[in-house]
């Protein structure tokens, strides 16, 4: 579970100052399927981020199953990124040189695993997301459908508890997106806590709540009844 | 991760652009070459030097006489004291003494049959045999008879036996023409002076001295060491039999000194070492050049890998992660750039020793210098990119286009 409590952002310094957050109170369960719309320079994408451990908040408390982490280390956080989290982008962010198996397996690296089991668990979950046959293939031999699901597979390489979604199916045919939504639904099913970030409401109705942000702040929270 | 993998990492950045990596790590590469290859010289320098210096005479320390100028006398005119046997045998007694070598030198036209060359004779006593240990292959060496009742008589070396005489033939009791004088070969022997030090082309040859001294009109003694029992105190005995001989003479405005070697070598060592100082200088100028332009390639590595960064981060990377894959990768190209810079050297050294008379050595220690020193530039210059790399906030990188 994750509690948010008065979280605001504030970018730059003195005269530059820019508010994007303002007094965000969230609690988000683990199971959960979220989405977090709002139009562009809302502030959803900064919300993301602090959920994500990316980023710190300016003030205002982040309790994450009980423990405090607003103002904890850089270290810490980057532990939390690699065992809590799996992000997945619009842009995807691959490493280009590396196979879908070393992409997947990224994450393990900076937790230690050995390289069989890297290799193991990336090939399990290639599978899982359905690329059991493209496991070698470079990046830029990958269509985007195919690198966001490289993506959502680095992204559970670890056996996080949550997964980020940012924008995920933004650079994605509506085909395509519709496949990835779907893969969205069925590891919610399974289990993860799912957040996704986007302005599309045929994305957001993915979602069994739904988080709308105007200015910095949340202007309704509704859970989907299904 | 560890450090294999931070290894693994940076070796394919590296080569993902060869180019600019070997562009990068030319600085080292010459910088270490440099380095090596001088100190290789300036031993195999030395060593040579070294070995011309000490090689036949380990133990064996020259005596020469020093005009010492009373002090209301200007002029310049002095003669030696002349020198007989009997001083010879005095200096033969000094303690620590074990031979006395006493010599005088002359230049004649050999001729035998047709041929005929320019020769180096020096003239000596029967001690100078088994003194500089004269290895005589054929026929004998000089009795002290040879020089009482001044016999002209000669031994040729190997050299000269080459040229003046047939292999089948004996040059034992051959009568040989020296500047239209004849004398009687009575041996043959092998020069003990090092090869750059012969005569190559005639030959060189002995005979008593002083038969030099009636044919040549110089002194019977012109030059005279001493040859000590014990190498380690030879500076000792040769001052000692300097003194001895100085207190003979009843000298007044002259002395017998001696020619210490280890002067010599102290003056050989700080030349040496004041050229590998200033070499060494100019090397460092280079690796630090070097050193510079490695952290420049590091910096743009760093701001065209910003997206990588920012992803490495969001999937886990901690700060100290980044640092280290930075550092690993910079040290890694340094690395490799002493390795080329080693590598050259090696080949630098192997052409100066085939083409000039110095062999130039590569020594293991000088290796381990080299990389160990280059790895240090790669920590040096790598540290402010990797650490601007740790420092990148990983959304900022997510975002940098």
């Amino acid at each position: 579970m994750m509690k948010l409590s008065d979280i605001t952002k504030v970018y730059g310094k003195g005269l530059l100052e820019v508010p994007v957050l303002h007094g965000i109170d969230l609690t988000i369960e683990d199971g959960e399927f979220v989405a977090i719309m709002g139009p562009s320079g809302s502030g959803k994408s900064t919300l993301m981020n602090i959920i994500g451990f990316l980023d710190y908040p300016s003030s205002g408390t982040y309790e994450l199953n009980g423990e405090q982490i607003a103002s904890a280390k850089e270290s810490i956080l980057a532990k939390l990124r690699n065992e809590h989290v799996g992000f997945v982008f619009q842009q995807f962010f691959m490493f280009p040189r590396d196979n879908a198996i070393k992409n997947v397996a990224s994450p393990l690296v900076y937790a230690g695993v050995s390289k069989r089991e890297r290799t193991a668990r990336a090939q399990d979950l290639l599978i899982k997301v359905g690329l059991g046959d493209r496991m070698k293939h470079l990046p830029n031999q990958l269509s985007g459908g195919q690198k966001q699901r490289v993506a959502i597979a680095r992204a559970l390489v670890n056996n996080p508890t949550i997964l980020l979604a940012d924008e995920p199916t933004g650079a994605l045919d509506s085909n395509t997106s519709e496949q990835i939504m779907k893969l969205f639904t069925q590891l919610n099913e399974e289990g993860k806590t799912v957040i996704i970030v986007t302005h599309e409401e045929e994305i957001a109705a993915y979602a069994k709540r739904i988080i709308t942000i105007k200015d910095g702040r949340i202007t309704d929270d509704r859970r989907v009844i299904t | 991760m560890n450090v294999w993998d931070s290894f693994k990492i940076a070796l394919s950045s590296i080569l993902n652009h060869k180019i600019r990596s070997i562009l990068t790590m030319l600085g080292i590469i010459i910088g270490v070459a440099a380095v090596i290859i001088i100190v290789a010289i300036g031993q195999g320098t030395k060593k040579q030097m070294t070995d011309e210096l000490f090689s036949t005479d380990k133990n064996a320390i020259d005596i020469y006489y020093e005009y010492i100028p009373p002090e209301d006398e200007s002029e310049m005119f002095w003669e030696e004291p002349v020198l007989t046997s009997e001083d010879i045998q005095t200096l033969a007694a000094v303690p620590g003494v074990k031979a006395v070598i006493a010599t005088n030198q002359g230049w004649g036209m050999m001729a035998h049959d047709d041929e005929q060359g320019e020769m180096q004779i020096t003239g000596v006593g029967a001690e100078f045999f088994p003194a500089r240990d004269i290895q005589v292959v054929e026929g004998r060496a000089l009795y002290a008879a040879d020089n009482d009742g001044l016999n002209r008589v000669v031994l040729i070396d190997t050299i000269a036996r080459e040229k003046f005489f047939k292999e089948t033939e004996n040059p034992i009791g051959e009568i040989i023409d020296l500047n239209d004088n004849p004398y009687k070969i009575v041996g043959v022997y092998e020069s003990p002076l090092p090869e750059q030090f012969r005569n190559t082309e005639t030959g060189e040859m002995l005979m008593p001295r002083s038969v030099i001294s009636m044919m040549f009109g110089n002194r019977e003694i012109e030059q005279l060491s001493v040859i000590a029992s014990d190498a380690e105190n030879i500076s000792e005995t040769g001052r000692l039999a300097a003194e001895t001989l100085t207190a003979e003479k009843a000298l007044e405005n002259g002395q017998y000194s001696t020619n210490d070697f280890e002067d010599y070598e102290r003056e050989l060592n700080t030349m040496i070492s004041l050229l590998t100082l200033l070499i060494g200088s100019i090397a460092g100028i280079s690796l630090l050049v070097g050193g510079i332009g490695v952290m420049n390639i590091m910096l743009v590595s760093v701001t065209e890998r910003t997206r990588e960064i920012g992803l490495r981060k969001a999937i886990g990377a901690t700060r100290r992660k980044i640092l280290l894959q930075f550092l690993i990768e910079s040290i890694t190209l340094t690395s490799l750039g002493g390795l080329i810079g080693i590598g050259l050297a090696a080949i630098g050294s192997i052409l100066v020793s085939e083409f000039s008379p110095i062999t130039a050595t590569v020594s293991p220690i000088i290796v381990l210098i080299g990389v160990s020193f280059s790895a240090l530039i790669g920590i040096i210059f790598g540290l402010l990119p990797a650490n601007k790399a740790s420092k990148l906030s990983p959304i900022e990188a997510l975002r940098y286009e």
